[in-house]
């Protein structure tokens, strides 16, 4: 090892060497020359700005975007900034922007934001006036234009129930812990999908770092780290049925309002006020058009509201920001109908092969109050089968199967299954959301006697002291879907579609997949079909399917609506509904399953206060199917007043 | 006589009780180092992001315990094992190497393709690299028939050498490849290496340097860089920017240095991959002369510990591997704070034990594992 001890010495006299220059070197730097080191430092800061991420678009099912963003050029102010003469920058500000000063001083108020945030008081300023402000800095401290991003779209307002809009970050968001990362000018999704997917499509920020002297001045970018762009949403909307189905909407409405109707209390011309429509894949669940009227434009909301709009958008009875469909319940009047006619089939009330009177009227058996209840037509149509009294939808056939209802409950108020009616129609979903990928869910009433026990201890003064909570008049109505039951128009669309593909519930959802910004995929928004599935047989699924298409033929109450269309090309599985609402005008329903039999096609119309099912639905819902079957439009359709 | 010998051992003084305890001491010292000044180069972005400002540190305690683990695993071994399996070590990590250049397996960022990504970790194969080239070559020169190698044994070991570092500089990886001739050179040297036939090697290398030049084979980032060393006054920009920074850092540290988390230079990131290649501006910066020399010394020890070693060892095969450690760790230490002090060029080469890094922590560890084994084994 004497060989070896040697060279290892020449190993440690290399090393001792870069010791001595390293040594030297860090004496050098940092004893001779640390002072100039230490002015160097003083004539340089860093500058550290945050770079926003673009906000996700947002896709049709066949990649036509419907979301998207733009560059505008946007006026900012920042209160704390504007100095000691506040109120002259802001007069000098209004001058330039061309806006009243009251404007920019309620922007600046706003008491939802932080004062600190800076607040954009307009937007897409033109070039000139952008530069001018640029140039006299001076005169308006606080004042800042900035290139910002804003949501565009270019389908206009369309399908804006669905996307919802977005609006600045508030004072409540900022401390939640939910939004951490946001920077106080950020944008959020306020309502839709904006905000059930906010935090996909929002991305993450990114920075860059700037060398700056001691003036402020930038000397060089010391290296950006990239923001992320916030996910792109697929929907499952389509972009031409969403067309289709919001011109219907808006024409069946307007003609409604043509329509006098002598069966209203009083007789009046009809006011259809508002209304929505869905169109749903039953095998999926997925939407394929969602349209909810009076409706708004969600680029008002970019760069904030005029008063105007706050006042259109927020003081109004008919509050167009409501998406009709997800966010409000009505009675589903007689399109419960099939449903009903299947729990009572199940809990041998019924059966598929029976016939049941239907007279002009209905009294519950030993009833000692003697209520009468009215079918929706006087005439007297003998004794009818289910699938008849489906199509001609007899409301005293209904009465007796409730009837029937409340007797089982008051024979077997102890015993295991007191409400088979309440039990399946919770199964169909009604009472509960359904999960659709939308905020604020209603979720609508299927009264049960313990609810309305609750129900009368809450509201004494609507009922008799002593007196039975849970009457027969309660089963009977439901039978028809009057009464307490409440359902949205979705949970409708989902039970319609359960029946047509076989007895699966499924969860509506409009976002089929959420994909990055390259258009890879990022995560499969999973249908869920058939995690519960109907107690029912096939064989009673067919028959109410069979039934319901015949209500579109000669005979049925939807036969008036769609005279002439061609049902042996496009059967058409339908059922009229005509609820009342006192004191306003009837709820026109319409539920549809296009073509009968095999369904692409769920179609769910409501329009309030249209009268009846076959007036204002019926016919909107028929000029849906002629569009989404390529068909020639047949125009105003004459549906009658049936139920 | 290796294998066999290895079960007599059995009935010897048990090893465990010639641990090193300085060489312990003087790597957790410079880990603990690590793991501050990591936090204070990366807390105040990760805090402008919203983000949790001990992620690095974390990642880096989690290397630190994995690596402490697998000291422990090497020592309980007889190094000669090593010995036995260098072959297929070093067929293994060129085996990596290679799949690391394919596209899909391997990741890239700078343009450089050096990592597999996987849970959230990254692994980097030339760090394992080192490692395996200092076993394969100390197992090769242990074995010799002559007392000294001769011109074809020199041949063979830089055949043998050529392989991973080739794959390494086509990364590119020019700083460990420079790490990797080190290696060979030092363990040359100890094996007692002619002088002239280590000349003849080194005028091989320019030769093959130069060509390399000419073949485009190294990327115009790292040409400005290393001419950017040699010529300051006109090299690119950014590479410029990186070198008077680091400097002003270093030098605003003065004798005492600005406290811990108070060097405005750390903390505000005017020095780039401040936690990976230029940690040692932090140690400079914010403990000053004093403090930086006291790392300085803490890596001599570390140093002279390993050279200790080398010619404590009862065998070469121990003697070369730990003469080979000693000079990876000496020619990292070397050109990195040589990089970060302005005297040598920026190549990427991080600091042992301090720069964050998992893979660099792991092999570290796996280093002074080896020299540990040898040093408990040390008697005959």
């Amino acid at each position: 090892m004497e060989k070896s001890t040697s060279r290892l010495k020449i190993l440690a006299i290399l090393v001792a060497f870069m010791f001595a220059a390293l040594g030297t070197r860090l004496w050098f730097l940092q004893v001779l020359s640390s002072a100039s080191a230490g002015k160097a430092i003083e004539r340089q800061s860093i500058r550290i700005v945050k770079v926003d991420a673009v906000r996700g678009d947002i896709f049709d099912d066949q990649g036509r975007k419907i979301v998207d963003n733009r560059i505008s050029l946007e006026v900012r102010v920042n209160k704390q900034e504007l100095g000691d003469d506040a109120e002259a920058v802001l007069l000098r500000l209004s001058d330039v922007l061309s806006i009243p000063v009251s404007d920019i001083r309620e922007a600046l108020d706003d008491k939802d934001y932080f004062d600190y945030q800076p607040k954009p008081v307009a937007i897409d300023v033109a070039k000139d006036v952008a530069f001018y402000l640029k140039e006299h800095r001076q005169e308006f401290p606080g004042v800042e234009v900035v290139e910002a991003s804003v949501r565009d779209y270019p389908e206009g307002s369309m399908a804006a129930h669905i996307l919802g809009y977005v609006g600045q970050i508030n004072a409540e968001e900022i401390g939640d812990p939910s939004f951490k990362g946001y920077g106080p000018n950020d944008l959020v999704g306020r309502s839709g999908l904006e905000q059930v997917y906010e935090h996909s499509l929002h991305g993450k920020k990114g920075l860059e770092k700037f060398l700056v002297n001691s003036n402020q001045e930038v000397i060089r970018s010391l290296g950006v780290q990239e923001p992320v762009p916030g996910n792109n949403l697929v929907l499952s909307i389509d972009i031409d049925a969403q067309r289709i189905v919001e011109r219907a909407l808006v024409q069946g409405i307007e003609r409604t309002r043509t329509i006098f109707d002598d069966s209203q209390d009083p007789p009046g011309y009809l006011k259809a006020n508002s209304g929505t429509v869905i169109v749903m894949d039953p095998s999926t669940g997925e939407l394929k058009a969602l349209a909810s009227w009076p409706t708004f434009d969600p680029a008002w909301f970019v760069g904030g509201l005029t008063r105007g709009r706050i006042a259109y958008l927020f003081d109004n009875p008919q509050a167009p920001t409501l998406n009709r469909a997800t966010q409000l319940t009505y009675a589903p009047g007689s399109t419960f109908k099939p449903f009903v006619a299947l729990a009572a089939v199940q809990s041998g009330i019924a059966s598929l092969g029976g016939y049941y009177p239907c007279p002009p009227e209905y009294e519950y058996p030993n009833d000692t109050s003697h209520t009468i209840f009215h079918n929706w037509t006087t005439a007297n149509l003998g004794t009818i089968s289910i699938a008849r009294a489906l199509q001609v939808s007899c409301d005293t056939v209904f009465y007796g199967f409730g009837g029937d209802f409340y007797g089982r409950y008051t024979s077997d108020q102890l015993g295991v299954d007191p409400i088979p009616l309440q039990k399946d129609l919770r199964q169909f979903g009604f009472g509960r959301v359904t999960g659709i990928d939308l905020p604020t869910e209603a979720d609508g009433l299927i009264p049960t006697p313990r609810w309305k026990e609750g129900f009368s201890a809450d509201n004494p003064e609507l009922f008799n002291p002593g007196e039975e909570v849970w009457l027969p008049g309660d089963n009977i109505q439901m039978a028809i879907g009057q009464g307490y039951v409440t359902v949205t128009p979705l949970q409708l669309a989902t039970a319609y579609a359960a029946i047509a593909n076989g007895g699966k519930i499924c969860t509506p959802h409009l976002v089929d997949r959420i994909e990055y910004p390259d258009g890879s995929l990022a995560k499969r928004v999973p249908g869920h079909c058939g995690r519960r599935t109907l107690p029912y047989t096939q064989a009673e699924l067919d028959y109410i399917n069979a039934a319901l298409a015949t209500v579109t033929q000669a005979g049925g109450t939807a036969g008036l609506a769609f005279s002439g269309f061609p049902l042996s090309d496009i059967p058409v599985g339908g059922k009229t509904g005509t609820a009342q609402r006192p004191p306003f005008q009837d709820t026109s329903w319409f539920a549809a399953t296009v073509p009968a039999g095999d369904p692409q096609y769920v179609i769910i119309a409501v329009v309030e206060q249209g009268g009846h099912g076959s007036t204002a639905a019926a016919p909107i819902v028929r000029q849906i199917i002629e569009g989404l079957f390529g068909l020639e439009e047949t125009g105003a359709v004459d549906g009658g007043s049936n139920d | 006589m290796d294998l066999v010998a290895g079960r007599t051992f059995a009935n010897e003084r048990r090893p465990i009780r010639h641990l090193d305890p300085v060489l312990l001491l003087v790597t957790a010292f410079l880990s603990i180092i690590g793991l501050l000044t990591i936090y204070s180069s990366t807390h105040r972005s990760l805090e402008v992001l919203d983000e949790d400002p001990m992620i690095y540190v974390k990642k880096q305690v989690a290397a630190l315990v994995l690596g402490i683990l697998l000291l422990l695993v090497i020592a309980t071994f007889d190094y000669r094992f090593f010995k036995v399996y260098a072959g297929f070590i070093y067929a293994g990590t060129a085996t990596m190497l290679v799949l690391v250049r394919l596209p899909g397996v391997g990741s890239s960022a700078n343009g450089a393709q050096r990592w597999f990504q996987f849970a959230g970790f990254q692994f980097t194969p030339s760090e394992i690299a080192k490692i395996s080239l200092i076993l394969m070559l100390a197992a090769m020169l242990s074995e010799l028939r002559s007392p000294e190698p001769m011109l074809p044994d020199v041949s063979r070991v830089c055949i043998v050498a050529i392989v991973p570092m080739f794959l390494v500089f086509i990364q590119p990886d020019i700083g460990t490849t420079i790490v990797l001739v080190a290696i060979v050179v030092g363990i040359l040297v100890v094996a007692g290496t002619r002088p002239r036939h280590l000349l003849a090697l080194a005028l091989t290398s320019i030769v093959l340097v130069a060509l390399a030049f000419q073949l485009g084979v190294i990327r115009d980032y790292q040409l400005a860089r290393l001419t950017g060393f040699l010529d300051p006054q006109n090299s690119a920009d950014t590479t410029q920017y990186n070198r008077q920074q680091a400097e002003i850092a270093v030098g605003a540290g003065g004798l005492f240095g600005r406290g811990y988390l108070a060097g405005t230079q750390t903390n505000l990131d005017f020095v780039p991959e401040q936690h990976t290649d230029f940690i040692f501006t932090v140690v400079g910066e914010e403990f000053g002369f004093f403090g930086a020399i006291f790392v300085l010394a803490l890596f001599a020890i570390l140093i002279w510990r390993a050279i200790r070693i080398s010619y404590l060892s009862k065998d070469p095969f121990g003697t070369y591997v730990a003469a080979g450690i000693a000079s990876m760790f000496a020619i990292q230490m070397f050109v990195n704070v040589g990089m970060v002090l302005g005297i040598m060029p920026i190549t990427g080469i991080p600091l042992p034990f301090v720069s964050y890094g998992g893979t660099a922590m792991l092999a570290n560890f796996i280093a002074a594992g080896l020299v540990l084994n040898v040093h408990m084994r040390r008697f005959k």
